[in-house]
Parts: C-alpha cells; sequence; structure tokens
C-alpha cells in the first residue's frame, strides 16, 4: 500500500542539503536593556572577544544550524561603573563567567540580500548555568561587502534564569524582572 | 527604664512612619537622585529588608537612652532642644561616619550628604519627640 506521508518523508529526506559556514567577526555585539522603579539601562557588550563558526545546514527554506558563541560576562559595559559591577554580579559573574548562545535553526533562509528580512530561529540561551530554549525573531540583511547581518532581539526575565532581580533600600529601589537582549552579529560566509 | 523604652517605642513609631513614607515618596518624585544605588555595595537579594525597617527603632531606642542620660543640658522650647539633640547628635555621631564613609566607599558626595540630612532630620524629629514625651 502507497503510505503518503512516509514517502513525502523519503522526499524531504532526499532534497539536497546545502551546507555553509558562518564566522562572526569581532565586531559583533550584544545589548541588554531594562529598567528599575528609578531608571532604565542600557548594558553592552560592544565587541565580540573572538571569533566563531556556526554551520548552515540549508534544507528548503528553511535551515539547521550548529554553533555557539560564548560571550564574556566581564565584558559588559553599563556605562556606569555601578551599574555595570551590578549587573555582572545579579548575573553571577563569578560562578558563571560566561553567557552562551547556542544557534539552533532559522525558520528561513533564501538568498540574503541588502532588503532587510525579518524570520524566526531558535535558540538555547545559557545564562548563570540555566539554560533556556528561546524563539528569536531576526532580521537578516547583507551589505554590499557582502556581510551578513543578523539582528536578533528577545525579551527574556530574570527569573527565567532563576535569577533575582536587584532590589536596594528594603525594596524601595527595584529592578524589573524583563529585559530586553538585543544581538548583532555580522558574518561572513566561508 | 520604663519611661526610656515607652518614649523610644514611640518615637520609634513616629520615626518608622514619617523615614520610611519620607523615602517612599523621594524615591517616587526625585528618582533620579535614587539611580546610585544601583551598586554592589548595597544589599541586593532582599535578606536584610527586616533589618533595614527595623532601623528606625533601633535609633529611637540608642537616642532614647542617650535623651534621658543628657537631657538637662537641652533647655527652653520643646522644638527647641529637639533640633539641638539632633544637631548634636549630627556633629558627634554623623559627620565622622560620613566622613570615613565617603573617604573608605565608592559612593557619590551627594549620596553621602543626602545621608546626613536625612540623619540630621531623623535625628531632630526624636529629639523633639523626646522632649515631649521624656522633658
Amino acid at each position: 500500500m502507497f503510505h503518503i506521508p512516509l514517502f513525502l518523508i523519503s522526499l524531504l529526506l532526499l532534497l539536497p542539503l546545502t551546507k555553509e559556514r558562518w564566522v562572526i567577526s569581532e565586531n559583533s555585539s550584544l545589548m541588554v536593556n531594562g529598567s528599575t522603579n528609578v531608571n532604565k539601562f542600557a548594558c553592552e557588550i560592544p565587541a565580540y572577544d573572538q571569533s566563531d563558526t556556526l554551520t548552515v545546514s540549508k534544507n528548503g527554506r528553511a535551515a539547521v544550524l550548529s554553533g555557539c558563541v560564548g560571550l564574556n560576562i566581564a565584558s559588559f559595559d553599563c556605562h556606569n561603573t555601578m551599574m555595570t559591577r551590578d549587573l555582572r554580579k545579579t548575573l553571577k559573574q563569578k560562578e558563571y563567567p560566561r553567557l552562551y548562545i547556542q544557534f539552533l535553526s532559522l525558520s528561513e533562509i533564501s538568498d540574503v540580500t541588502a532588503k532587510t528580512q525579518t524570520i524566526t530561529g531558535l535558540v538555547n540561551i545559557e545564562l548563570a548555568g540555566v539554560t533556556k530554549r528561546l524563539e528569536i525573531n531576526y532580521q537578516i540583511s547583507a551589505d554590499p561587502a557582502k556581510v551578513i547581518h543578523l539582528l536578533g532581539t528577545k525579551d527574556i526575565n530574570f527569573s527565567d534564569f532563576n535569577l533575582i532581580p536587584p532590589r536596594k533600600l528594603g525594596g524601595m529601589i527595584r529592578t524589573n524582572d524583563q529585559l530586553t537582549v538585543t544581538f548583532h552579529l555580522k558574518i561572513k560566509t566561508i | 527604664m520604663k519611661k526610656i523604652i515607652i518614649s523610644g517605642l514611640l518615637t520609634g513609631c513616629i520615626l518608622f512612619v514619617l523615614s520610611y513614607g519620607g523615602l517612599w515618596l523621594a524615591v517616587r518624585f526625585f528618582s533620579a537622585l535614587f539611580a546610585e544605588y544601583n551598586n554592589p555595595l548595597f544589599n541586593s537579594d532582599g535578606n536584610r529588608d527586616v533589618l533595614f525597617y527595623l532601623h528606625a527603632f533601633i535609633f529611637s531606642f540608642a537616642l532614647s537612652w542617650f535623651w534621658d542620660r543628657f537631657k538637662s543640658m537641652f533647655r527652653g522650647h520643646m522644638m527647641l532642644r529637639g533640633l539641638e539633640f539632633g544637631l548634636v547628635y549630627a556633629l558627634v555621631a554623623l559627620l565622622p561616619v560620613m566622613w570615613i564613609s565617603f573617604s573608605a566607599l565608592d559612593v557619590t558626595f551627594v549620596m553621602v550628604l543626602s545621608w546626613f540630612a536625612y540623619g540630621f532630620i531623623q535625628a531632630a524629629v526624636a529629639g523633639i519627640a523626646l522632649a515631649r514625651l521624656n522633658p
């Protein structure tokens, strides 16, 4: 008997799987925006301190990604020494000095052009020893130098990673649980 | 002794309402002044909140004993005695502590100045209350 789902799966498996390697350049960055009941803060890792490679396996329009980016918590800069130290302490820098973003998939990856496309993708974020799988909204484009710009944004909560948002003076000054994480990867294909 | 405890307790209640009410209003209306408290020097996980809120009573009991011991040295109207008491406390206790805090801790001058003013107002209010409760 002819089994349609099995036939389709077999066809999918027969589709050519193209592989590409993406090198994340050192001037990629990550920004965290948050707020307290008295102010707002924006902390960034202005320049990625190493170059990592992601493997992109294209399967039709979607893509499977493998590769991981590790960021030093000590590289966070909130443009205010005290806030920077406070953020590092909150993120348990001494116990967990790195934040990892493991790339898993992209919903769609056709030819990347100068025109910005909006796509989604799955990542695992490991922060303070806790790993969370999250769907990220990306904007992807390429510049004339053929550098791919992957701009990812996601709202996360301190509590998602078992972190306690700082509260000072008996709770009169409170940091809100939600943070917006934005990362800008500049990628060269090889 | 009973007078020291009762006047200390009542002064503590007054200070509790005024200090934390005032602090709450200050955070609400002068929020920019409090941005500097996002500093790892200050406890951030809430495990000492009870101690923080007990401060008004620790302060009032200490001042109540001090007032009882030296009240004869403060003369005049209740308000004047209270203000002079606050001033003495600010000069004898606060100023040296604020001096060492500013020299040793990574805090701003404005922050230390606000602590000095806060402490002086607390001590003056406590002095007025104690002059009324334990003349």
